[in-house]
Parts: structure tokens; sequence; C-alpha cells
């Protein structure tokens, strides 16, 4: 038998399990009208046509934005040591608590700083 | 497919950018046209890794985009000191740094 | 496993002092005391400069050693020129120690209350220390680099900082957030290039060291369209970054706008890192492509050194005339690069070194001239200050003497070794460039001490203030070393000749 007909037959399923579920639904739920069910998805947040301050961003999502970043893209260099953890060993566990330190003093001084303060 | 093909769209990547750095006038746009030079020397990089079959041009690309990322940090502190100051009542008084 | 990378601290010890001393600074700056963190950041960046130089000393007989696995070239020059940067950076600390330069609060929006209230609190922000030390360990770090990664990452440790530090001057802040903006924004343009320069150079060796581009060169088998783009664009990225025509457009604007102990560290040592990385660059890696890249340079060497001293002529503001004159002296520094031969190396060194002291101790004594509302650097205003305050216009005059080359100053024989050596490679058109720009340039120089002393006093507000001890300190010395080395050069001349060799 052809290794993939399986993975067809399950396809198969996911997809009419999908189908049969949305039309159960449309076919048996209770329709009641709610205005915020047609309103746009946001959480907790009134939608509104513009955003506070004429539509700008506050300055500090931006900052927020590149504090993110910043200590997002550590990651990184981590996959790759993850990956040959094996062969570099003690050397590169301790070279990574060194660059994780390095990491963490940036930490502090944001912290310190009031960087992560919102108001 | 032929991995030439992936040259000349990092090649056309970096033009758009340079071009675009040289004709737009919004700091931001200026900004995210250097970071598309980045990334099409990026592709060159990881193209030219793939041809050869060495990893090299990989783990450049690795710290391209963490070196990207710091000037994309810098680069946005200073584009938003300014527009601070042009415009001082429009933004709201963020205070980062403040002691 | 035997694989492990070995990286041999001790060889890097200088960089990594640099570093560490960066962190240590940012730790300070989270958690001292508002009120000691100035004195602390000072004694910290000095010390952590000062043990870096000591720790370079211990390796200084080294002319050949490669550390991190090859990335990093410690040889003669690499020696040389770390140890130049380390001198003006610790001088150049000084100046910058005298934090009225600097903004209070670099978040606040110019002329605020808030703005106001740190300064009349006297809550001084001091992240200017370790921003330099982190801008002075990529400039250690640039010109020893031996490969394209190292190079890259280098390049960009050494210009973020600067991109920051040139947007905190106290006065004219709206001006220093513009240098700022067009610095990065020009600078990470630059930078870029220099990328994409460096992803077609590995494309062309698939090699990322130095050597194995070399290699790559000489075999002559591989791609050239792939060597040409790659050096056009790497020289692109490096030229721009010394501020050679026809890529000099941010010079002035940076350099105005910027405070001036930024400026002055900035002129001195970003050079020295930038001509250290190109001279290892063109002279290990692409001698033998010369034909590729000498003739350009040649002409954008000529170009760079007319147009810095014919430009700085229509100059009325101090520190945009000294910025031309940057220019032009990045222009007498390439006849030193496109000589090719080791007499162009040892004087292109030397020069860097000279060049670099006069520079701090120019750009400290502008620092002094101030009225009310900050520095003055309007040349007309400075009339008759020769009469007001004799010994600070004397250091002056003797500062812009060895920039002019002229004889007893360190100028002088730097830009007579650097001539030499071009005559020396066979290229006479640049030298006599050279000459006759030096001459334009004199002009200039000399119009300012004519001004400072033989023009009418025109009553002022303007003073002298008294310096700091640490900035006398640092203007005092620089003017000795750049008489030392007008006067007896020999010694030092002697020493970069037996380390100036670069090595594969």
């Amino acid at each position: 038998m052809n290794p993939y007909i399986p993975i067809l037959v399950i396809g198969a399923f996911g997809f009419g399990f999908g189908v049969f579920s949305i039309v159960a639904a449309a076919l048996t739920g209770p329709k009641r009208y709610n205005r915020a069910k047609a309103a746009a998805y946001e959480c907790g947040i009134e939608p509104s046509p513009q955003a506070q301050g004429g539509g700008r961003f506050p300055v500090k999502y931006f900052l927020t934005a590149m504090l993110f970043i910043i200590f997002d893209i550590e990651i990184v260099f981590l996959y790759p040591w993850a990956v040959s953890f094996d062969q570099l060993g003690l050397f590169g566990l301790v070279e990574m608590v060194l660059f994780i330190g390095t990491v963490f003093v940036a930490y502090a001084y944001v912290w310190r700083r009031g960087g992560l303060e919102w108001d | 497919m032929n991995s030439a093909n992936y040259l000349y769209l990092s090649a056309m990547l970096f033009t758009i950018g340079a071009v675009g750095v040289v004709i737009r006038r919004n700091a931001i746009v200026v900004f995210m046209c250097i970071e598309l030079m980045l990334n099409a020397a990026n592709l060159a990089f990881v193209t030219f890794a793939r041809i050869n079959g060495t990893l090299d041009g990989q783990i450049i690309a690795f710290f391209t985009m963490v070196v990207a990322a710091c000037e994309v940090v810098v680069g946005l502190a200073i584009i938003v000191t300014i527009f601070r100051s042009r415009r001082s009542t429009s933004v709201d008084d963020a205070s980062l740094l403040k002691r | 496993m035997s694989d492990t990378p070995v990286l041999q601290y001790s060889f890097l010890a200088p960089i990594l002092i640099v570093l560490g001393g960066a962190v240590i600074g940012v730790l300070l700056e989270a958690f001292a005391a508002a009120k000691r963190r100035a004195v602390l950041q000072l004694t910290l960046t000095l010390g952590t400069l000062f043990i870096a130089f000591l720790s370079l000393l211990r390796i200084r007989n080294l002319t050949s050693a490669k550390a991190a696995m090859g990335s990093v070239m410690i040889d003669g020059p690499t020696i040389l020129m770390q140890g130049t940067i380390l001198l003006i950076a610790f001088f150049a600390v000084m100046i910058i120690g005298d934090v009225d330069n600097f903004t209070a609060q670099a978040s606040a929006v110019p002329g605020s209350d808030e703005e106001k209230s740190a300064l009349q609190a006297g809550r001084q922000q001091t992240e200017i220390f370790p921003l330099t030390l982190f801008a002075v360990a990529g400039m250690l770090l640039f010109p020893a680099a031996n490969d394209l990664v190292t190079l890259f990452v280098a390049l960009e440790v050494l210009s973020l900082p600067l991109y920051l530090m040139a947007g905190l001057s106290r006065h004219r802040r709206l001006f220093s957030q513009e240098a700022a903006l067009k610095y990065f924004l020009l600078g990470a343009y630059a930078s870029a290039f220099f990328l994409f320069g460096a992803a077609f150079l590995y494309g062309f060796s698939y090699s990322v060291t130095l050597s194995g581009i070399h290699a790559a060169v000489i075999g002559g088998t591989a791609n050239n369209i792939f060597l040409l783009i790659g050096l056009t664009f790497i020289s692109l990225g490096l030229l721009f970054k010394v501020g050679a025509v026809p890529f000099h457009a941010w010079t002035p604007d940076v350099y105005q706008g910027a405070p001036t102990p930024i400026t002055g560290f900035m002129a001195a040592a970003t050079k020295v890192a930038a001509f250290g990385a190109m001279l290892r660059i063109y002279y290990v890696t692409f001698a033998e492509a010369n034909w590729n890249w000498r003739p350009i340079l040649t002409v954008i060497a000529i170009a760079t050194m007319l147009v810095g001293s014919i430009v700085a002529i229509t100059q009325r503001d101090i520190k945009r005339m000294l910025a031309y004159s940057s220019i032009a002296h990045a222009g007498f520094l390439f006849t030193g690069v496109i000589a090719l031969n080791k007499a162009g190396l040892a004087a292109t060194l030397f020069y860097l070194l000279a060049y670099g002291f006069a520079t701090i101790g120019a750009f400290g004594v502008i620092t002094l001239v101030r009225d009310s509302s900050g520095e003055i650097t309007d040349l007309n205003r400075w009339a008759g200050l020769g009469r007001r305050s004799p010994k600070i216009a004397a250091l002056f005059s003797f500062f812009l003497f060895a920039f002019a080359g002229i004889p007893l100053t360190s100028g002088f024989i730097g830009k007579f070794a650097i001539f030499t050596a071009a005559y020396e490679s066979g290229n006479i058109g640049v030298v006599v460039v050279g000459v006759l720009s030096s001459a334009i340039a004199a002009f200039f120089y000399i119009r300012v001490i004519v001004m400072m002393y033989f023009a009418d006093d025109n009553g002022d507000s303007l003073t002298v203030v008294i310096p700091s001890p640490l900035t006398s300190i640092a203007i005092w010395v620089s003017g000795g070393v750049t008489l030392v080395l007008g006067v007896y050069p020999t010694p030092v001349l002697n020493a970069i000749n037996t380390l100036a060799t670069f090595i594969r």
C-alpha cells in the first residue's frame, strides 16, 4: 500500500470534521444578535475609528517594542549552541553563561532606570 | 532551482533599499530601506553558503540579524527623540531614563 | 572533544578588558548613587583604559599570533593601532570627563521643564562613559579583525555608540540630535554596503577569513565579477567611515553638531580604527589585485585632499573648518594606503598617531571658549583671543601648525614620511597634489591664527573658561606629544618601523 494513503485518510478525516462542526453549529445553535459579536477583536479595549492622540502611538509602545526586540534576538545565539551542545561541552556552557550574564546586565539597567514601568 | 536566481533577488532587494534611502524623505522609511539592504546581504550570504555547502554564510546571517536588531533600537531611539523635540505636544511623555 | 574552540584570552585581553569595563559601567549606571556616579564612571573609564594599555604592553612583542580561532590577528600593526587608540581614548576621556558639555537628560525635550529641572537638580546622565568604552572596544577590534564577520561586528560596535554620543550635546540640542540622525542614517547605509560587499567576497572565495580571500585572489580561478562587486562595496563602506570624498557630506554636519569632546574623540580614534582596517584589507587581502582598486583610490585620494583643503577656506565656523581639515587629512592618509609598501604602512601609522593627538588637543581647546550660552565656534568671535588668553591661544596655534604640517610639529614629520612613501612607490602625481593642498590648507589655518592675534578685539562676551584639571592635562599632554613627535620622532619612528609588517 502506498504510505501516503494513511496521511490522505487523516487529512480527509480532519477536513470532514471541520466541515461537520461548522455545519452542525450553524444548523443547531441558537442565533441571538449582540453588538459585541460583530465588533473587531480587541482584548478589552473599546475599538474606536481613530486611536487616541490623533492616530499616533504613544512613545512607550516604541520603547517596549525596542526592549522586546533587543532581548528577543539574543535567542538566535542560543539556537546554534543548543544544536552543538555536545561538541562544545563545558567551554560552550561557560561562554553561554557569560553571554547571558551580559544580557542580564542590560536587563538590570533597563529595570533600574524605569524602562519597564508603563506609566 | 537555480541558486543564481536568489542572487538576482538579493541584488534587486539591495537596489530597492539603496534607491529608497536616497529618494524617501521619512526617516522611518529610510531606515526600513536600510534594513532591506541588510537583509538582501543576508540572502546573498545564505545563498552562497547553500551553493558551497558550508555553514559559514548562515552563521554570518545570524550575526547580521542581531546587529540589525541593535541598529533598529539605536536608530528608533534617535528618531523618536528627534520626533519628540520637533512636535513635543503630539507624543505623550514616556519616561525611560528618568533618574 | 578535541575541536573545542580556543580563544587565547591573553591576546584578546585589551579588548575584553575594555568591554568588561563598559559592562561594569552599565551596572554602575543602574545601581550607583546618582550623586557619585560621574566621579565613579570617570575613574572606572580611565582605569579600564589604563589597564587595557598595560595588558597590551604585555603582548607587545607578539608579531604574529592569531586569537579566537583566527578571527583576530595580533601582529605588529594591530599592536601599534590598538596602542594608539587606547592612548587617544585615554586623553579624550579626560576631556569628556567635563560633563558640562553633555545634556543632563537625553530623553527630555529640549527647552522643556523636565530638562530644566534635571539641570537644576544636578541629575546628570553619565551614560557617555560606558558608551565611549563600547566604542573603544569596537575600535580595538576593527583593525585586528581577520575575517568578514568580525570586521562587520566590530564596525557596528564602534559605530552604534558614536551615533548616540553625537546627539548628547547640552547646548544647541536640536542641532546635536539632527547630527545624530544624519550620522546614523548615513552610517547605517554605509555599513549595509559594507555587508553586501562582504557577502560577495564570501561568494568569491567561499572563505570568510582574509587569508582565505587572499588565497582566492592569488589563485585567480574564482569568479572575478564577485571579487569586483565585493571589493567595490566593501570599499564604499570604509570610505564612508573615514569621510573620503565623495562620501564626506556627513562629516561637517556631524562634527559641528556633536558635543565638542565627542567630535575630538570621533575624529581622532575612528580614523585610526577605520584606516587600520582599511590598511589590513588592502595590504593583506587585495595587494595582488591592486590594479582593481589602486587607480580609483588614487583619484579619491586626490579629490579628498583638494576638496577638504579648498572648501575649508570658506568656512566661518571653527568646528566645520576642522571637519573639512579632517577630510583633507583623510586624503593625506590615503596616499599612505595607496603607496602599498612598508614605508607607506609605517608612515600612515605615524600620521594617525600624530593627527590623533593634535585633534584631541585642538577640540579640547575649543571646549574652553564659551559664553553664557555655550561654546563659541563662530570664527569671527574668536578675534582677539590671543590677547585675552595668550597661553590657550598659543597652544591652539601650535595644533593648527601641526595640522598644517609646519616643521617642529608632529604634522610635518607625518606628512614628510607619508609623501616620501608615496614618492617611493612611484606615485608622483599624488605627491604633487598633496604638497599643493597642504599649501592651500596652511592658508586657512594661518587665517585663524591671524584672527586670534591681529584682529581687533570686538569686545565680545566670550571667555576662556578655566579648564578642569583633567582637561588641562589632556590638552597640554597633547601639545607635548605633538611637539616631541615633531622634534625628536626617531624612537617612535623606529618602533613603528620594526613592528609595521602585516601577517597573513
